[in-house]
């Protein structure tokens, strides 16, 4: 059946994107449906469940009976409690008493014990994209739609961070950004490296405050340090040495200079987002860019991506496509595409390792 | 649902890439696969949704039946209508989505925990936390870490039947704390199969808090593991945990006689029906790319092991923690970096249906399916000595062997099925081939107890695409010496007489269907054929054909990469028919030099046979063969560890 993989590379097209609250975290939507939002206006916040700290008070008071607790309690379930208030004893000022370690709130008192939920983390979570509310999720967040351009990639470091688009300099790559350049243009800034992301690149982005970078490939010896990188870092390729590829070049060479939310989701295996780069860009009145096209069946004269070796990154036109498994040189035998390369070549390559770009 | 109906049956099997659809129809009063397809899986980006990627393989089914299988409003015709539009029966499984996160407690690591994390290993879930007596956290450490690993089920385990309840009730005791500090809405099921006496009182400590599931004791005496009854109930707590999930679960579960059934489920209760209705030993093996399974029936005992850390996709870099970098290295045969490695096997958890393009790839997407069969045949191991004390060989005795999944089963090219479930498993003596490409077996499993008859009768009449017999011998074998006499009596009565070397393998052309009379005998001293020095039988053919492999067992693989370049090509090559594909000399070269794996534009093409540089000796080359004892010991210490995992 020919349907394939899609990773969306648009210019211009609508997309629909959940803000959401991480998974077990409680909290409220500060957004309205029909609402427009900016960049990095808050649309959730919500809290963290945070570690529950258990006080022995009956033993700390040398009570004989656990029970005997209860007339001594200064607090009760649900109290807000701070760091050193007393919660149980005879007098609150003086004297044997149970103290607080930790600021949060009271959530068990019983069987000569008292358990304190320290505060818990405030988590706020931003719009990154200039659009408008089309849905609520109650207690969870929002859907927001917004126009601009969209690149998908394969891996990012789990980071999210909004900045201006900046190319890397033309001769020396990230090495090259010195810090006589990095007030005026890089700091800050959503970096496109064209070359893989090396130990040396790395340091360089942590050292001149680069806000994020969009880099083809990566070596994969860096995958820990990449995410331990305070940068958000997106992988459009993959790992090992590859290079970008000019489709995604040339949308991200024609939009310099504008604002860029990088969402370096890191792929999971139970998760089905992913890692993208949205710019986006103004819509004259009336105006509606396409959504990405979803139900794409393969067909001749289709724009691929070819995503293995010896191939992979290469973009092409589907010149055919057998409906008979075709042999490989491997030995292994597949269904297939003829794709013809801007090179000239034209190999056959599984339907498997064929991607679309949603148009 | 269509009751004692003889018409259409269509099943589904949902996996993390791919989607497959089988027709089965009567054919001259028999059931037969009668059509299949296959498409992408849309649990992903950007559909989330099972049922897309169904419709669409039901679209292709019906184009190439010109059956008419679902109405307008993408609803499957139930039952099959006079204009044969529709079907009888639709079933479908699925071992796709995310994994049961589970908190097992038990008392002792090694015993009661232990059996509670393989009750666990036969259904699809991830062991977030475990808690036992010889834990050294705090009380207060335990339950935080309960109540951060996020469960959906607590599995407490614990105690003999009649045995002191004490213990298992203060453990217990540490988990009611943590449901208690939890959102009502976010608190876990639990599942309690342990000491059976203290079950009302489990059921007391948790009834206002969550739903109880209860099962037999997974350990009711000491010497004694019964899993079968947590495992039934693990199973349900699956099926209503997918059906809560959205994604199409619910939308494809109310279509369905059986609901969404765990793929695994599914295999674990068809090797329990055909290993008890047709008394074979038989074992499956299904490599996915999220999720991996063994299911095997010996002795009548069905056993499944499900591993999320064993996948040649979504989990191909998890297989690579899981085994090491060292067992894959040993299974390729050239030199490679651990960047080369790890690259290869994030892109594969990145790209999870991209297939190799060419040998280098290839060669590193099987080392992979290798070494991850081997594991899952590594941790079935102590089931097994369950089911038969005296077992000595690193597999037992079954037949058939069943490979599933698209690295294994498709291919498209048999000897090389053929060759990797050799490889990986190792048989010795006969077994007999086979590779389910179609996911015949899931919906059979699916089918076991409302159909049974379309069970039997799908696999007699060729659901599964026989791979051939192979006659293995047991023992290191002199290389290039004669080890296997073989002599073949063909149907019309014509006498094959072949010499085989040992070190490699020998394919006799037998279609599938045809029989012939085989007489064998193993030459040397230290060798045999499962124990015989002579086996004379009669055997089936098979897409690949008779094979016969007299490398010998433990399969002496070159420590060397330069002795395993001209191995595993010939190997290759003897298996499938086709040229030998040289390993390139720059391959071989120290690392420093070979830094830059070449692409496979310059990747060689089918040539002459290389100069044959390595000689294998036993004793030097070979991998040595362990003694009953040593194996019991090493199995012993597997256990442990995957107990403990």
């Amino acid at each position: 059946m020919p349907y394939v993989d899609q990773r969306h590379t648009l210019a211009w097209t609508t997309v629909r994107r959940e803000r959401l609250l991480p998974d077990h975290t409680y909290g409220e939507v500060n957004a309205r449906a029909g609402q427009h939002v900016n960049l990095r206006e808050i649309v959730a916040r919500g809290s963290v469940p945070a570690r529950y700290v258990f006080l022995e008070a009956a033993r700390q008071l040398r009570l004989s009976k656990p029970e005997d607790l209860n007339d001594l309690l200064l607090v009760e379930a649900g109290d807000r409690v701070q760091a050193g208030q007393a919660l149980a004893g005879k007098n609150p000022e003086r004297g044997r008493r149970v103290l607080s370690p930790v600021e949060g709130v009271i959530v068990y008192t019983g069987e000569g014990r008292i358990i304190v939920q320290a505060t818990p983390e405030r988590v706020e979570v931003e719009a990154g994209l200039v659009g408008q509310v089309v849905e609520v999720r109650p207690e969870r967040g929002v859907m927001i739609e917004a126009f601009g351009a969209l690149i998908q990639g394969v891996w990012g470091n789990n980071r999210r961070m909004i900045g201006p688009l900046r190319l890397e300099p033309e001769e020396d790559g990230l090495e090259g950004i010195f810090d006589d350049l990095i007030d005026r243009q890089y700091s800050g800034a959503v970096v496109v490296t064209r070359r893989s992301l090396k130990a040396t690149g790395l340091m360089m982005i942590e050292n001149q405050g680069i806000g994020g970078v969009i880099a083809p490939s990566m070596d994969a010896g860096l995958y820990e340090q990449a995410i331990n990188h305070p940068a958000a870092i997106i992988l459009t390729q993959g790992f090992g040495d590859l290079r970008m590829s000019t489709q995604v070049l040339n949308i991200l060479e024609g939009l310099v200079g504008r604002q860029t939310t990088l969402d370096a989701f890191l792929p999971d295996r139970w998760d089905t987002r992913r890692p993208e780069v949205f710019i986006n860009l103004p819509a004259k009145a009336g105006e509606r860019p396409p959504e990405p096209r979803t139900a794409q069946m393969l067909r001749e004269g289709m724009t691929v991506r070819i995503t293995r070796a010896p191939h992979m990154g290469s973009v092409g036109q589907i010149m055919d496509l057998p409906k008979t498994p075709q042999l490989l040189d491997n030995g292994l035998r597949t269904l297939c595409a003829q794709v013809s390369l801007a090179t000239g070549e034209t190999p056959l390559v599984p339907l498997a390792n064929l991607e679309v770009f949603g148009r | 649902m269509a009751e004692n109906r003889n018409g259409a049956i269509l099943a589904a099997d949902f996996g993390s890439v791919h989607t497959r659809l089988v027709l089965l129809d009567t054919v001259d009063g028999s059931y037969r696969l009668v059509a299949r397809a296959a498409g992408r899986s849309t649990a992903d980006f950007p559909f989330n949704d099972i049922s897309t990627g169904l419709t669409r393989v039901i679209e292709e089914l019906s184009s190439i039946t010109g059956r008419t299988l679902m109405d307008g409003g993408q609803q499957i015709i139930t039952p099959e209508r006079t204009d044969r539009a529709g079907v009888d029966y639709f079933v479908a499984t699925a071992s796709t989505g995310r994994p049961l996160r589970t908190v097992v407690v038990g008392l002792v690591p090694e015993i009661s925990l232990a059996s509670g994390i393989r009750a666990a290993a036969g259904s699809y879930v991830e062991i977030a936390e475990t808690l036992s007596l010889n834990d050294t956290r705090s009380e207060e450490e335990q339950v935080n870490a309960v109540i951060q690993a996020v469960p959906d089920m607590v599995l407490i385990t614990g105690g003999t039947d009649g045995g002191a309840q004490e213990p298992l009730l203060v453990l217990a005791g540490r988990i009611q704390l943590a449901l208690q500090l939890l959102d009502p809405a976010r608190r876990p099921v639990i599942l309690y199969a342990g000491n059976t006496q203290a079950a009302p009182a489990v059921q007391r400590m948790f009834r206002d808090l969550t739903a109880v599931f209860v099962a037999g004791n997974v350990r009711p005496a000491l010497d004694e593991e019964a899993l079968e009854g947590a495992q039934l109930q693990l199973g349900r707590a699956f099926d209503k945990f997918k059906e809560n999930r959205g994604m199409g679960f619910d939308t494809v579960g109310a279509m369905s006689a059986v609901g969404v059934l765990p793929t695994a489920q599914s295999y674990n209760l068809l090797i329990e029906y055909l290993g008890k209705a047709q008394d074979v030993d038989v074992l499956v093996v299904d490599v996915g790319s999220a999720v991996s399974t063994l299911s095997a029936s010996l002795n009548r005992q069905a056993n499944t092991i499900i591993r999320t850390d064993i996948g040649l996709g979504h989990s191909a870099h998890a297989l690579l923690d899981t085994v090491g970098i060292e067992t894959i290295q040993h299974w390729l045969p050239f030199n490679t970096s651990y960047d080369e490695i790890t690259a290869y096997t994030r892109n594969k958890t990145l790209r999870p249906a991209t297939i190799p393009q060419n040998l280098r790839d290839l060669y590193l997407e099987h080392a992979l399916l290798r070494a991850g069969i081997q594991a899952l045949v590594q941790a079935a191991r102590p089931a097994w000595r369950k089911a038969n004390p005296f077992l000595t060989t690193a597999l037992p005795t079954f037949d058939p062997l069943i490979g599933a999944g698209a690295g294994l089963a498709g291919t498209g090219n048999p000897g090389y099925s053929a060759l990797l479930l050799l490889d990986a498993l190792q048989p010795e003596g006969t077994a007999t081939l086979r590779a389910d490409a179609n996911a015949l077996l899931p919906a059979l499993g699916a089918l076991a107890y409302i159909k049974p008859e379309a069970v039997v009768q799908a696999l007699e009449y060729g659901g599964l695409e026989e791979l051939g017999t192979s006659i293995s011998l047991s023992g290191q074998p002199r290389h290039d010496r004669a080890a296997m006499r073989i002599r073949i009596r063909n149907a019309s009565g014509q006498l094959v007489e072949h010499q085989l070397a040992g070190g490699h393998l020998w394919v006799y052309p037998l279609p599938p269907g045809q029989e012939v009379e085989v007489d064998v005998r193993a030459l040397g001293r230290g060798v045999s054929l499962n124990g015989k020095a002579r086996l004379r039988l009669k055997v089936s053919g098979g897409s690949v054909g008779l094979i016969f492999d007299a490398r010998g067992r433990p399969l002496p693989l070159a420590q060397d990469v330069r002795g395993r370049a001209t191995q595993m090509p010939d190997w290759l090559a003897e298996v499938s028919g086709g040229e030998v594909m040289p390993i390139d000399e720059r391959w071989l070269a120290p690392l420093a030099e070979a830094d830059t794996p070449l692409t496979a534009a310059e990747s060689p093409t089918p040539a002459g046979k290389p100069d044959r540089r390595w000689r294998g000796r036993r004793g030097q080359a070979a991998t040595r063969s362990l003694t009953p004892e040593e194996q019991e010991q090493l199995d012993e210490e597997e256990d442990l560890q995957n107990a403990l995992r």
